[in-house]
């Protein structure tokens, strides 16, 4: 017994410890097992031998060997011995045996891969075969010393067959293992699929086994074919497959919480600029909102909707170091993407988890892989999508006469000046002379490969987006490098991950949304420019011309730096014990310019006459250490993993900023009467003018962490989490936070009594976690009380003098809790092909860092944040992917749809609601509703005659008209007021959904994704809903025509009427369901149809793969809310009431089409 | 290849690595948790320094008063019109049709309250400071005494009783504030004003590089204004302004400016002249307001026209013969209505060929009525379909003509009390007391007149105790202080505002002539007199602290 624990060869255990995949040592240490549990564990094994089993069954789809040579030493009673410099144990096979004797099984399994085998009593000695056999070679080559078999019964060998096995996209698939049915013969494809096999004459009939990993077996009658094409298809399921969890990595199989895994298909091939738009739609309950859609600009991220009142931001984790920038990392360079959803799986973040972890993983090199490289390239157009249209101007006049009369004024337009209008034709002011189409390039290499003991991974990206607007050369360019190497050096594993970006932006120098509006409000009676070119100005746009601005206004251009690194040692310690030390970090440094000209209009305005020039500087260190020990250990069934660590994360940014003014006209640079802007400018010692925190932050955390796992035959599986974080931006008393979480996971499809309907429900897990997340993302020294001073407060004597303002501080301040709860299941039915998964989450946050609003405002000063508020946040997910594979066209669907809705439970002390106005409407937190709602008043029909303006209900002082909106009288009271306002939605997404279908015919393949929002209301206010909004707007658009007259009183708006006009106020400036719009929204985000070269011809050129395809993004919307992108909201992602209204100014969303190529050499 | 392993060595290799592992977590770990920022004091610091303490007191200055109040409140009035809004909404104010919840009104309030929190926190704490004198330090003891009392003043000016804080406050005591009488608030003042003027340097004590700073003139002067806007302390008023104009070698220098533009525009006069008594101070480029931009003539280059001069007020400015332009014989001509008017007028109003100065003293004329500018010079045409004026008239008055600076930056300082406004309580308390003589009227309203420049006698004399002498003081105060945000304090204390805030306030006379005689109608005013002269307290104010109560009529 003692022996058959030490035949295990030494590299091979070494594997158990140290890879990073815990499926391999998973089953190493079953392999381990028997002897262990003979010498020391209170476990029996008395039948070991007889666990030998004469016959032998196996089925093993794209599993390492060492994995495989484990099972069968299980089933066996056979051990391996081998030596890892001959022996390849990390390659990947597909075993599919059923009742075999070990030595048709052996050789089944090693022939093909060259590797001889010898049996000396209990042990099995692996050996290279001695010839190298060439491919297709025909015949498996062993030398007859490890095939006694196929020594002592040589085979006549005389009808050649020859073929190809292709995948889905008719492209070749190499290193399928082709056997002849019931016999020794067999052999492999080559790089591009080809293969040829010698087979007896009498065999002519007999039947071919194809197998490889990742396909699903095939067995093909010859039928006398001389030629062949196999096409495998792709088996993507897989008990084996692993998810990246925290600090390691799970089977899919035993994980207990709600983890979404993310593969790069997910991403490729589409014209996404960053990672995280790239996510939208591609997990449920991920939802990303964009504010704007210009080049370069950030998202808002939310992982099942808002749970704190605070930063909703969840905690980005690359390659196992938190902090990571999903807009800087290459699209291109990932591996996969877990989403950690819940507390079972996120726990182990602690005090950052509870608004989610987002794991990314980057690609890695493989051992024993030949150098490869991989073009990946994307060039198209983006086409600006403006949705509005101003009306014509003679149109417009008219409108405008309309709009005087109703307001008992004189009309501004004769009808012969209308007719002039329309004789004239309209004017060049308009948004869409302020764009054009703007191209947009991805680039990416990569190189990758591996040896017997380190792998590489090299790949470099460009990024080029246009930017939309007019003017020279605004855009986003994005260089990407990523370095990712692994060596062992005896037992030490030593990984080294780097990558370096740049980023340079240049855009234009004043606001894209005032530019926006400054160019569509204006009627169509003007133009930007004379005959002459001068740039004008108008009655309307009195002050800039947009088109100006964009083309000779100067610039603000970044440019920015970042460069991640991660080191990490692996050493197992002893057998089911390693270490793992990691030392990872991330430089940031940011820099951005800008000037702005100054610019004079025909007939006045001016722009930049302050002829700024700006520059500022960021700089940041986040470092990371952690020394992780794990231990494994698999007693027979029962497999116990324990994983404890610890870890402190630093981060310091510095920042300075100067401003000057009145710079010299030409060059910007000082003159005489420049000026240093002190209420902007701060050294990185000083105040951040901005935003008033310190202009340099330091900031820490100190942890504990860990994770205990038990299974018991992948049937019932337990685990618990925790993370003990002490924190820098508390005080001490309050620093230390425990966040634990328990979770357990029942695979009823393993249960005996599931026996008879296996073959239906394939596999059915239910799982549930319960636990503690916590967030701390709060400004840091809020909780000590402070004085900062500020510059130019006041003056005296015509000289300035600096201020000193007084910031409470609160030294109670702790951590937030958010008590989470999941329940899911994972099923997968019909013969493997269709798999869904449920989760249900209920997330209870308490302690919500929020300031006080329960104190009146006459208290004097504004508060730091308290732990006050408590938020509940329920909801659900699902998915279902379906694979229908057929003879001519392979097709999969997949679905995702998830719901979140919050409710707010209290808000601060005993203040249960916030009330912020926003223009005409308000912006509410009230207790028993979502975080943030909408509220005003509801509309009740227009006031069609005077007896209805006699006898509804209406504003105190205020004067009707018929045509003008009446509203809803909410306590009866028999006038409008205060008390009768609604509260009209909720602006954040709900039914969010994914969609894709995948088809594959012959070299074709077709890839269409659709993304949407099920419900969101959204209010918008501005000159796209009111005419002639306020006094800026000046002319209506064509949706705006269906207003109140006598001849059409159930308009969709009231009748028009100016500015300062009792009916505008009643109509326009009071907040109500008039600005209320349903932003539900389905968009064809993404359609790519591909084209696979044969390799037949590709081949010739080394080329492994070439791919053509077209791909387009965003290319139809579909929503009731017409005039403005539905996506587009006013709020940052925890819906901050600070947000402005949303004035349908945002830069418009861009359609793009294109077209891509990924040629693997 | 091959290596023993015995199970009792693993298990001490096991505990001895478990051991160490935990310790070396415990050294990587060990990182230091107490940071602090290195840009600001804590409390327990910050008042040693003599320089902390002079930047609190200067935060505080900061915090009397802003520009777009002073320039906004004029559209609370008759005397201008705001149609985009501006300064939460001051247009909602004016026509009446406005909520409790209007932002204007938690602005102010707690405006006002941050302004007196700063302050109650500096009296609190200066003490902790040993190093500055103790002259020094009563002395700023007083500034900060003063300012707290001009912000209860604001404050009870505009919501009678309200919320009295004679010391800092905490959150639990703001939970639970009472509103105390006005009679109160109003002692409260008086007395803090008197404490001040005691402990305060007249102007002449000061050094000049503390110009600016607040005098005992101006609790002086503060005070009687004060007393003013009561109505019935008319003679306490007199005694004030007597000991200002009289008494200067005690109370400071005052003297009216020579010129009333330079008095707005110039930049050393604006600030060092001796009519200034308290004035929000700001500096060129450094420390600047802006609200220009929406004032000027867009051609000038202003944007969006958004505080439009009323008809009425440009009717209340008199000929130069000192008649109304409503009396017989004034000599007004309708069609020529700009002429022989009081010069104040063109000091402040841009009207219909108006000679705009520009900075570099070339000139541009102004058209504003519809249709007559030359080609290419339509932009400051009044049209109801443009962005220029509302009512078809620009201001002129504090436009900046010293620096071109970016927009409409201005540095100019911004009178809040100036000695003209004693003359002119003066006036208005002797005459409220039948004292009314020609001494008085050659004290004030002639030496206004004079250095307004006029020079018709029918303008400077003394026209005896005529009857409508009230209003011609009245209104000597509105044009003198047109622009300067006190015209609505005068029509809300005179109850005037139920009279002239009800209605429409007209624009010139570019409308439809069967409208209104041809004045455009720039917007229908109501005030309610029942409730408009106290405004709501917050709503969300009252919600959270139940004692405040509410105003009557909300």
């Amino acid at each position: 017994m003692k022996n058959a624990m030490h035949t295990i060869p030494l590299r091979l255990r070494f594997y158990a410890f140290s890879g990073i995949y815990a499926v391999s040592f998973l089953l190493l240490t079953v392999l381990n097992l028997p002897a262990q549990v003979a010498n020391a564990s209170p476990f029996k094994a008395a039948n070991f031998y007889q666990a030998k089993e004469n016959k032998i069954s196996l089925q093993i789809k794209n599993e390492k060997l060492q994995a495989i040579l484990e099972k069968i030493e299980k089933k066996s009673g056979y051990a391996f011995v081998y030596s890892n410099d001959e022996i390849n144990t990390e390659q990947k096979l597909s075993v599919n045996a059923k009742d075999k004797n070990i030595g048709d099984l052996l050789r089944e399994i090693f022939t093909p891969i060259h590797i001889g085998y010898e049996i000396v009593k209990d042990k099995i000695i692996l050996k290279p075969a001695k010839t190298a056999v060439p491919l297709a070679a025909g015949s498996s080559g062993l030398t007859s010393d490890f095939i006694p078999e196929a020594a002592t019964a040589p085979m006549k060998t005389d009808t050649l067959i020859e073929g190809r096995v292709v995948d889905e996209n008719k492209n070749g698939v190499g290193n399928v293992n082709i056997k002849l049915k019931g016999s020794t013969l067999g052999t492999t494809t080559n790089a591009t699929g080809y293969f040829s096999l010698r087979i007896p004459d009498d065999q002519r009939n007999g039947v071919l086994v194809f197998s490889s990993i990742g396909y699903a077996l095939r067995e093909v009658p010859i039928d006398g074919q001389k030629k062949l094409v196999i096409q495998m298809n792709a088996e993507s399921k897989d008990l084996g497959e692993v998810v990246i969890v925290g600090y390691g990595t799970q089977r899919k199989v035993s994980v207990t919480g709600a983890v979404d895994n993310i593969g790069k298909k997910a991403i490729e091939g589409r014209p996404v600029t960053n990672l995280s738009t790239a996510l939208q739609g591609v997990s449920p309950n991920l939802i990303i909102q964009q504010r704007n859609f210009e080049p370069g600009q950030g998202v808002n991220i939310n992982i099942r909707g808002l749970g704190t009142l605070g930063d909703n931001t969840p905690l980005v984790v690359i390659d196992g170091i938190s902090g990571g920038d999903l807009n800087l990392i290459n699209p291109n360079d990932i591996e996969s993407i877990s989403i950690l959803k819940d507390a079972g799986t996120a726990a182990i973040y602690g005090s950052r988890a509870a608004n989610g972890v987002i794991l990314i993983t980057t690609k890695k090199g493989r051992k024993n892989e030949k150098p490869t490289v991989a073009y990946n390239g994307i060039y198209g157009v983006q086409t600006p999508h403006i949705s509005y249209k101003p009306v014509h101007a003679w149109e417009n006049a008219y409108y405008k006469n309309e709009s005087l009369v109703n307001s008992g004024l004189s009309p501004a337009f004769t009808p012969e000046q209308i007719l002039e209008l329309k004789n004239r034709g309209d004017g060049d002011w308009r948004v869409d002379n302020i764009v054009h189409d703007a191209g947009q390039q991805s680039h990416n290499i990569t190189i990758s490969g591996g040896g017997p003991t380190g792998t590489y991974l090299l790949s470099a990206g460009f990024l080029d987006q246009q930017n939309n607007f007019i003017g020279p050369n605004y855009g986003y360019k994005r260089y990407n490098i990523r370095f990712n190497q692994s060596n062992e050096i005896g037992k030490l594993k030593l990984n080294t991950i780097l990558s370096y970006v740049k980023v340079e932006g240049k855009d234009h120098s004043y606001a894209s949304g005032t530019l926006m509006v400054d160019a569509s409000r204006v009627p169509l009676y003007y133009s930007f420019q004379d005959s002459a070119g001068n740039y004008l100005t108008n009655p309307v746009s009195a002050q800039f011309n947009p088109k100006a601005i964009l083309e000779k206004g100067g610039y603000r251009k970044s440019n920015d730096d970042e460069i991640f690194g991660n080191f990490s040692a692996e050493y197992p310690v002893i057998k089911d014990l390693k270490l793992r030390g990691v030392f990872g970090g991330t430089v940031r440094s940011n820099h951005s310019f800008g000037r702005r000209m100054q610019l004079n209009f025909i007939p006045g305005g001016v722009y930049g006459d302050d002829r700024e020039v700006f520059d500022n500087n960021f700089k940041s260190l986040f470092t990371n250490i952690q020394l992780i020990a794990e231990y494994n250990k698999t007693i027979q069934k029962h497999y116990i993993q324990v994983l404890v660590g610890g870890a402190n994360e630093s981060y310091k940014q510095e920042k300075n900023a100067l401003y000057q003014t009145l710079t010299d006209s030409a060059l910007g640079i000082p003159t005489s009467s420049t000026k240093i802007d002190a209420t902007r400018s701060f050294n990185s010692n000083g105040t951040d003018l901005s935003d008033g925190n310190p202009a340099t932050i330091e900031t820490s955390i100190n942890s504990l962490f860990g994770r205990a796992s038990y299974s018991y035959n992948d049937r019932y599986f337990a685990e618990v989490d925790f993370r003990y974080d002490g924190s820098s931006k508390f005080a001490k008393s309050n620093r230390w936070g425990f966040f634990p979480s328990a979770s357990a996971g029942w695979r009823i499809s393993e249960e005996s009594f599931m026996d008879g309907i296996r073959s239906v429900v394939n596999n059915l897990k239910i799982r549930s976690s319960y636990g503690m997340l916590g967030n701390q993302n709060v400004n840091a020294y809020q909780y000590q009380t402070a004085f900062y001073n500020y510059p130019n407060a006041y003056g005296f004597n015509n000289t300035v003098v600096s201020g000193a303002g007084y910031r409470l501080g609160n030294p109670s301040l702790t951590w937030e809790k958010a008590a989470t709860f999941n329940i899911g299941f994972d099923a997968t039915v019909l013969n493997r092909r269709l798999d869904f998964s449920f989760d249900y989450f209920d997330k209870t946050t308490s302690d919500i860092l929020y300031g006080r609003r329960d104190v009146p405002q006459l208290f004097g000063a504004g508060f730091p944040d308290y732990n006050v508020a408590k938020v509940k946040n329920r909801g659900w997910e699902l998915r279902a992917n379906y694979n229908w594979p057929g003879k001519l066209i392979n097709q999969t669907f997949s679905v995702n749809l998830a719901d979140n809705l919050n409710e707010l439970l209290a808000l601060t002390y005993g203040a249960s609601e916030q009330v912020e106005t926003k223009e005409e409407f308000e912006i509410v937190r009230k207790v028993g509703q979502p975080i943030t709602v909408y509220q005003g008043y509801k509309r009740d029909g227009y006031f069609q005659n005077l007896d209805d303006i006699n006898k509804a209900p209406r504003f105190a002082n205020s004067t009707v008209t018929a045509g003008d909106i009446k509203f809803k009288d909410r306590n009866g009271d028999g006038v409008i007021d205060d008390k009768d306002k609604y509260i009209l939605g909720n602006p954040f997404p709900r039914y969010t959904f994914g969609f894709t279908y995948t088809a594959a015919i012959k070299g074709f393949d077709l890839q269409i994704f659709i993304q949407g929002v099920g419900k969101r209301d959204a209010m918008i206010r501005g000159e796209q809903v009111e005419p002639f909004h306020v006094g800026y707007g000046g002319t209506m658009y064509t949706h705006q025509t269906d207003y109140w007259t006598p001849s059409n009183p159930n308009a969709k708006y009231p009748r028009l009427a100016e500015n300062g006009t009792a009916s505008n106020k009643n109509n326009f400036r009071t907040g109500s369901d008039l600005y209320l719009f349903n932003a539900a929204y389905a968009r064809l985000k993404n359609v790519q149809l591909g084209y696979t070269i044969p390799a037949r011809i590709t081949s010739k050129a080394h080329i492994q793969k070439a791919r053509l395809y077209v791909t387009g993004q965003n290319l139809i919307t579909l929503s009731k809310l017409q005039f403005l992108d539905p996506e587009i909201t006013e709020f940052d992602n925890n819906e901050s009431l600070g947000a402005g209204a949303n004035s349908a100014r945002a830069y418009f969303m861009p359609i793009f089409y294109g077209f891509g190529l990924d040629v693997t050499f | 290849m091959m290596k023993m392993h015995c199970h009792m060595c693993t298990k001490k290799i096991f505990c001895y690595t478990v051991l160490s592992a935990a310790l070396l977590v415990l050294v990587t770990a060990c990182k230091k948790l107490d940071l602090a920022p290195s840009d600001r004091y804590t409390d327990l610091t910050f008042w040693q320094s003599d320089n902390n303490v002079n930047s609190a007191l200067n935060n505080i200055y900061s915090g009397i008063y802003t520009s777009d109040r002073i320039f906004y409140n004029e559209a609370l009035s008759d005397n201008a019109f705001t149609k985009l809004g501006g300064s939460s909404s001051v247009d909602a104010i004016s026509s009446g049709n406005f909520t409790p919840s209007l932002p204007r009104f938690l602005n102010d309030w707690g405006y006002y309250y941050g302004g007196i929190k700063s302050c109650n926190i500096f009296l609190e704490n200066v003490d902790k400071n040993s190093s500055i004198a103790d002259a020094v330090k009563n002395r700023m003891k007083a500034e900060v005494r003063f300012i707290r009392a001009w912000h209860h003043f604001n404050l009870m000016k505009w919501w009678g009783d309200v919320p009295l804080l004679k010391k800092d406050i905490t959150p639990d005591e703001a939970k639970v504030a009472v509103r105390a009488p006005r009679t109160e608030v109003l002692q409260f003042v008086l007395d803090e004003l008197d404490a001040a003027a005691a402990a305060l340097p007249a102007n002449t004590q000061y050094a000049k590089t503390d110009l600016g700073r607040i005098t005992r003139g101006a609790a002086l002067a503060l005070k009687a204004r004060v007393l003013l806007y009561e109505g019935n302390r008319m003679s306490d008023v007199v005694a004030i302004c007597e000991q200002l104009i009289n008494n200067q070698a005690q109370n400071g220098t005052y003297a009216l400016a020579a010129n009333y533009t330079d008095l707005f525009s110039d930049k050393v006069i604006n600030k060092e002249s001796n009519e200034s008594i308290f004035a929000l101070q700001y500096v060129p480029q450094l420390k600047t307001w802006g609200d220009y931009l929406d004032f000027a003539p867009i051609s000038v280059g202003a944007r969006t026209n958004n505080l439009s001069p009323t008809q009425e007020l440009v009717n209340a400015y008199i000929m130069t013969n000192g008649k109304q332009i409503s009396d017989a014989g004034s000599g007004y001509d309708e069609n020529n209505p700009y002429k022989n008017r009081d010069p104040r007028l063109a000091a402040t109003i841009v009207y219909d060929q108006y000679k705009w100065v520009n900075p570099d003293g070339s000139t541009q004329i102004i058209y504003i009525k519809p249709g007559s500018s030359p080609a290419g010079q339509g932009a400051n045409e009044y049209s109801r379909a443009g962005q220029g004026t509302a009512s078809g008239y620009y201001w002129r008055k504090y436009w900046d003509p010293n620096y071109s600076a970016p927009g409409f930056s201005s540095g100019l300082n911004l009178h809040l009390i100036r000695y003209a406004e004693v003359l002119l309580m003066y006036a208005e308390a002797k005459n409220a007391l039948g004292q009314m003589s020609a001494d008085v009227w050659n004290q004030t309203i002639r030496a206004l007149r004079l250095r307004a420049g006029f020079t018709d006698a029918g303008a400077l004399d003394f026209p005896g105790n005529v009857s409508n002498m009230t209003q011609i003081i009245q209104n000597e105060r509105r044009c003198e202080l047109a622009m300067e945000g006190i015209r609505i304090d005068d029509l809300r204390r005179w109850k005037l505002a139920e009279t002239v805030l009800n209605g429409w306030a007209h624009g010139a006379k570019y409308g439809d002539a069967s409208v209104d005689n041809g004045y455009i109608q720039v917007q229908l005013r109501v005030f309610d007199k029942s409730k408009h002269y106290l405004w709501p307290i917050p709503p969300s104010e009252t919600s959270l602290d139940i004692n405040l109560g509410q105003n009557f009529g909300y």
